[in-house]
């Protein structure tokens, strides 16, 4: 641990080290613990979901899919890609996002409303920033329309 | 118009936009329709299709980046597929001067980015015993262009290996005849830099190193050079901490040559602040210290800088 002297000025880079010392100290628990668990990941799915279907930028892609399904994949891939108990018995990435055509811009639309999702979750903005850093190489899969 | 219509074009096909914007337009808009979409959703030139933030703020001299350093990122909401515009209004009171400077920067294809800067710097009373009279204003025109060579900061979060990109600034100052007074060797001149940055999602860290090949006095606002200066390497260095999905707080450093015999130039650094309130607007504050400047002392004070884009 740091400590200062009381009156001591803290230099900036060290104030910047001990912020992220303090994202690394909370390493104990997995990603998916931290984020609540099995049921806290089932209703952002299902909310990044909701609001990518409603979203005027990529409605149409979920047009013709079954939301229920896609709710309860996403699910387990966040779960298993934060850490969980889960194993992604979905589609493959590729081959599934192939046919839509999508782009960077249709991605970052997902990846929104997965950030609102967990807003409206309450999960801090560090946290949500560590799922996103797992989904980000997502894109090169994903995404086919450059 | 052609601006917003479903297109699928190759890297090489958008350069042509550079070139020709009107009959890029046209070229784009028959391949989209022999190409025969699968959907026809529309999809705009404009296409604001970054993360908020994701395009950085602008940077002194008019290039995307942050306070006094350059970033890797190229300006603006626009992606591999789209076209994104800055402008920027950045005001600095210093204990002894004041910097204005106002520019448009755009990104084309998150590949290119040209930015255009206007900056005025006004000596106040410090004019006067300096000799050159109150409110004596330097002033430069900055002319950039910022090349995304490799890598991705972003999306490529499961590798170390950052985005880095080059650059070239062309700088021409006013008062020609004062800058040879004050021992400068001219009056415009090239800086050259590259660039790597790296966002570590996983820290909420944005991470930027820039190496600059210039002879700047002061930016360029004192000319380049003395009697026989080569360009030095400088060092631009960056670290900002997002702290929210719009507010990031970040610390810049930057070295700068010291070429002028009559007064000491000093390193710069900054402490800020960046707000967006949404992908059309930002602000940001900062602490800066910007070193000595013309024999007036260490010059600290604060930096507003306000932009707006589509």
């Amino acid at each position: 641990m740091f400590h200062f002297k009381p009156g001591s000025r803290i230099p900036l880079a060290a104030a910047l080290a001990v912020a992220m010392l303090s994202t690394a100290t909370a390493a104990a628990d997995t990603l998916y613990e931290q984020m609540g668990g099995m049921e806290a990941m089932e209703r952002i799915a299902a909310r990044t979901i909701d609001l990518s279907a409603a979203d005027p930028r990529i409605a149409d892609e979920f047009r013709l899919v079954k939301l229920r399904r896609v709710k309860e994949k996403l699910a387990l891939q966040f779960c298993e890609l934060t850490g969980g108990p889960c194993k992604y018995d979905g589609d493959p990435m590729k081959p599934l996002h192939k046919p839509m055509k999508l782009t960077t811009a249709d991605f970052n639309a997902l990846v929104e409303a997965a950030q609102q999702a967990m807003r409206e979750e309450n999960i801090s903005f560090r946290l949500q920033n560590k799922l996103i850093a797992i989904l980000a190489p997502l894109h090169k899969e994903i995404v086919t329309v450059k | 118009m052609c601006l917003n219509h479903s297109w699928r074009m190759s890297f090489l096909s958008k350069s042509l936009f550079f070139a020709l914007v009107v009959s890029t337009c046209s070229v784009v808009f028959e391949a989209g329709a022999a190409a025969a979409p699968i959907k026809d959703r529309q999809e705009s030139i404009w296409d604001q299709g970054k993360l908020i933030a994701t395009g950085g703020v602008t940077q002194i001299e008019g290039a995307g980046g942050s306070g006094l350093t350059t970033w890797a990122l190229i300006t603006g909401y626009g992606t591999e597929r789209g076209i994104g515009v800055n402008a920027h209004h950045t005001f600095v009171a210093l204990d002894d001067f004041k910097l204005n400077s106002t520019g448009v920067a755009v990104g084309f294809f998150d590949r290119l980015e040209l930015s255009a800067t206007r900056q005025w710097f006004d000596t106040g009373t410090a004019g006067a015993r300096l000799g050159l009279g109150e409110d004596f204003t330097f002033g430069q025109d900055i002319w950039g262009a910022k090349l995304r060579l490799l890598g991705d900061a972003i999306y490529a979060q499961n590798s170390w290996m950052p985005q880095v990109a080059v650059g070239v600034q062309y700088k021409n100052a006013d008062k020609e005849a004062v800058l040879e007074a004050l021992g400068a060797a001219r009056a415009d001149d090239l800086d050259f830099y590259v660039t790597a940055t790296k966002a570590v999602l996983k820290h909420s860290l944005i991470i930027t190193t820039t190496a600059r090949l210039t002879r700047a006095n002061q930016f360029g606002l004192l000319g380049f050079g003395s009697a026989d200066t080569a360009r030095s390497l400088q060092f631009e260095g960056s670290l900002a901490y997002m702290l929210r999905r719009n507010l990031i707080l970040g610390a810049d450093y930057r070295s700068k040559p010291d070429n002028l015999a009559f007064a000491d130039e000093g390193d710069a650094a900054a402490l800020y602040l960046a707000y967006f309130p949404n992908k059309n607007f930002s602000v940001t504050f900062a602490a800066v210290d910007l070193g000595d400047i013309a024999l007036q002392g260490k010059q600290r004070g604060f930096y507003v800088s306000l932009q707006a884009g589509f």
